[in-house]
């Protein structure tokens, strides 16, 4: 029964197994569905969703399955046709960037289907039409940060399933780039349990023990066993990073929650590191870098978060600062050296895809410190590379010095 | 066979309202006898839920607050080592029967009830990541051993379990495949005024309608930190008819609004985005100041 409505549910890409297949059943055979397609809808999704983030999908298979209401085939393919040969996207500015931000979903998806109308051909770069690399909020490969991206998979919306059609829940779809607790199990592997700590618990099996032994309360008391593990973050917050900021924050709190980190010292800089980095961005208050490079305890792992994206002046030219407070003589690429030489747990964390990491200054950072992408998978493979190696690169050559001149 | 005649069914109660996908997620953990979990955002009614079907089945009601440092045993049973070891030295008691120093907890309470129970899981997400693996055995088998008396308690009847969570942490995927899920949605403004009208039966209408129009107005700014939640609607109609506010007045201004925007930045956005009068004493529109959120684009 229903045997074409689980394998639409699969498609749709709803982890449903036989257990939740069977407790439908099950619970079709008790009786609880009424004969009415809601109370098929409300049963069926209760068993097969797993969180929020399925109710689009099931949506969508229900809405599929029940009217059969899909994108045109014809319409679907040339746009999957002109989506699978993406171009490189160009840099957008800061500002560019924030005025993209603007729309939200639901306006975005009237413009789509609007524009979906007047549009018959490929198209690839610009600011407007539906294609690849470009900057208008459809498509593929794009700039646009709360763009809708269009290939496989994306489907209409169906006419017949009032519920399953309207797709409420839309909202919540993640196909997440960072699952925090996939990440809170990788960070937690850097815990280095010892009984080190200063404060004491009591010891009850030696004190069970020896009691019994002298029949006089013998109370034994031995160091708590407590997690030597620190990690220092590094966080870039410049402009560049906006787009980023639910990934950073979600990350964040992974490294907050993940329980058993002894220290989590949080420092923030803007594009690269100075002479000082913020210990409060709001309040400006700063630290030393010199102070943070002393006496760094054993089991300190160093994060850096950034895009490592800016410009080439910033990273190599003395005084290459944007700001007054952080001016510094020093080049920012050789304070990272300060930092990498210090720290020779350390990695950086870098949320733009890995192939833009030719770039100009993000391949030089990557001369100093490793790097991984900022994904589930990029950080299990940092934590790997942290437990496994210390440093696993000499410190690096010093690079030949932009001239100031030359710059301006 | 119909459902009616083998289980009770849970319909919601009169101070508990709940949307059909709801009582259905109810219906589907009830019969099955499978563990229901409930998320949704903060202030929709999860932990109300439990007491709701606990009431309106008739069982009694048995709660776990889940804290960051619970471990998935002491739901089951707690074992007081000192309070025997205080025994053995000054005590009266036979420090023999070990049994007289175990307490059962929540868990263990609702096996051992002589009725059907159901019980309350409140915040799972509260503890650590590896908690809720460490309950599936006990949840599936509804049994387990103390294991300094080798009592073994199974469930007399198996209780309905309801478990919310806040989503702080994700769950893992062996213990959601148990589980009936529902998210509760928020309620839109029909629902919200049904709701506000059962903690507040004699509210005007006037002043009821107004304050749902700036309720909703302030939800729908984009990209808050925190958005405004029922309970916090709730106690803000108090204040407003506490003070004795005006309707009229609230379409010009927002008072209390500290009861529904709790984070500096959310209440400049809400201004920036119309929702909310700026109060020109406090800080300049231009949101200069620390910790506001244009003060973190003033970086650039």
């Amino acid at each position: 029964m229903f045997i074409g409505f689980h394998s639409m549910l699969r498609t749709a890409g709803l982890k449903i197994g036989l257990t939740e297949w069977l407790a439908l059943m099950e619970a079709l055979d008790a009786g609880l569905v009424e004969p009415s397609l809601r109370s098929f809808y409300d049963v069926s999704r209760a068993l097969v969703c797993r969180d929020e983030g399925d109710y689009d999908r099931f949506d969508q298979a229900f809405a599929a399955y029940f009217s059969e209401a899909e994108l045109p085939p014809k319409l679907k393919d040339k746009l999957a046709e002109w989506l699978s040969r993406p171009i490189e996207r160009p840099a957008l500015s800061d500002e560019e960037l924030e005025k993209l931000q603007s729309l939200d979903l639901d306006e975005l998806r009237k413009l789509f289907e609007e524009r979906m109308a007047e549009q018959d051909e490929r198209h690839d770069g610009g600011d407007y039409w539906i294609g690849s690399g470009g900057k208008s909020p459809f498509g593929q490969g794009g700039q646009h940060p709360t763009g809708m991206r269009v290939g496989e998979g994306a489907k209409g919306r169906g006419s017949a399933v009032a519920a399953a059609r309207a797709r409420r829940f839309r909202n919540y779809r993640d196909d997440r780039v960072l699952d925090t607790r996939a990440l809170a199990v990788a960070i937690r592997r850097l815990r280095r349990l010892e009984r080190k700590a200063r404060r004491m618990e009591l010891d009850i099996d030696e004190t069970v023990r020896k009691t019994a032994r002298t029949d006089l309360l013998e109370i034994v008391e031995r160091p708590e066993r407590r997690n030597q593990a620190r990690v220092v973050l590094m966080m870039d917050s410049g402009g560049s990073m906006e787009p980023h900021t639910r990934l950073v924050e979600q990350f964040f709190s992974a490294m907050k929650k993940s329980g058993g980190l002894r220290e989590v010292e949080t420092y923030y800089f803007h594009n690269c590191v100075y002479n000082k980095v913020y210990t409060d961005i709001a309040q400006f208050e700063s630290k030393d870098l010199d102070e943070i490079c002393r006496g760094v305890p054993p089991n300190t792992h160093l994060f850096f978060v950034g895009d490592a994206w800016m410009g080439p002046y910033e990273l190599l030219a003395p005084y290459g600062s944007l700001e007054m407070a952080t001016s510094d003589k020093v080049p920012g690429i050789d304070r990272l050296a300060q930092l990498a030489a210090a720290y020779p747990k350390r990695v950086w964390l870098n949320p733009i895809p890995e192939n833009y990491w030719h770039a100009e200054t993000i391949a030089q950072v990557r001369e100093v410190v490793d790097m991984y992408p900022m994904t589930v998978a990029g950080i299990v493979e940092a934590v790997s590379a942290l437990l496994g190696r210390g440093a696993n690169r000499d410190q690096r050559e010093p690079i030949a010095m932009w001239s100031n001149d030359a710059l301006h | 066979m119909s459902y009616q005649s083998t289980f009770q069914r849970w319909n919601g109660t009169e101070s508990y309202i709940a949307d059909d996908g709801l009582i259905a997620a109810v219906n589907v953990a009830v019969a099955l006898q499978r563990p229901l979990l409930v998320k949704g955002e903060p202030g929709t009614g999860k932990t109300l839920l439990a007491h709701a079907i606990a009431d309106g089945l008739g069982l009694p009601l048995h709660t776990w607050h889940v804290k960051s440092t619970t471990r998935a045993q002491d739901g089951c049973w707690v074992y007081d080592a000192v309070a025997r070891l205080q025994d053995s030295r000054f005590g009266d008691r036979d420090v023999r029967d070990v049994s007289q120093y175990i307490k059962l907890g929540p868990l263990g309470e609702a096996f051992s009830s002589e009725k059907r129970a159901v019980l309350l899981i409140d915040e799972i997400d509260k503890a650590d990541i590896e908690f809720p693996n460490d309950l599936l055995h006990e949840l599936d088998a509804m049994r387990f051993v103390i294991t300094e008396t080798g009592e073994e308690i199974s469930a007399k009847h198996r209780p309905v379990v309801i478990i919310s969570s806040n989503a702080e942490k994700e769950l893992p995927d062996a213990f959601l495949r148990r589980c009936v899920f529902h998210y509760i949605n928020f309620p839109n403004e029909d629902r919200l005024t049904q709701i506000c009208r059962v903690h507040h039966p004699d509210v005007d209408d006037k002043l009821l309608a107004a304050a749902l129009r700036r309720f909703m107005a302030l939800r729908s700014v984009k990209h808050l930190r925190k958005k405004p939640t029922t309970s916090e609607l709730v106690d803000w109609i108090s204040g407003l008819r506490l003070a004795g506010i005006d309707p009229e007045k609230l379409s010009a201004a927002l008072p209390f609004a500290g009861v529904l925007l709790k984070d500096e930045s959310d209440a400049a956005k809400a201004k920036k985005a119309g929702a909310m009068e700026s109060d020109d004493d406090s800080d300049d529109s231009d949101g200069n100041k620390g910790g506001s959120g244009t003060g973190w684009r003033g970086w650039r």
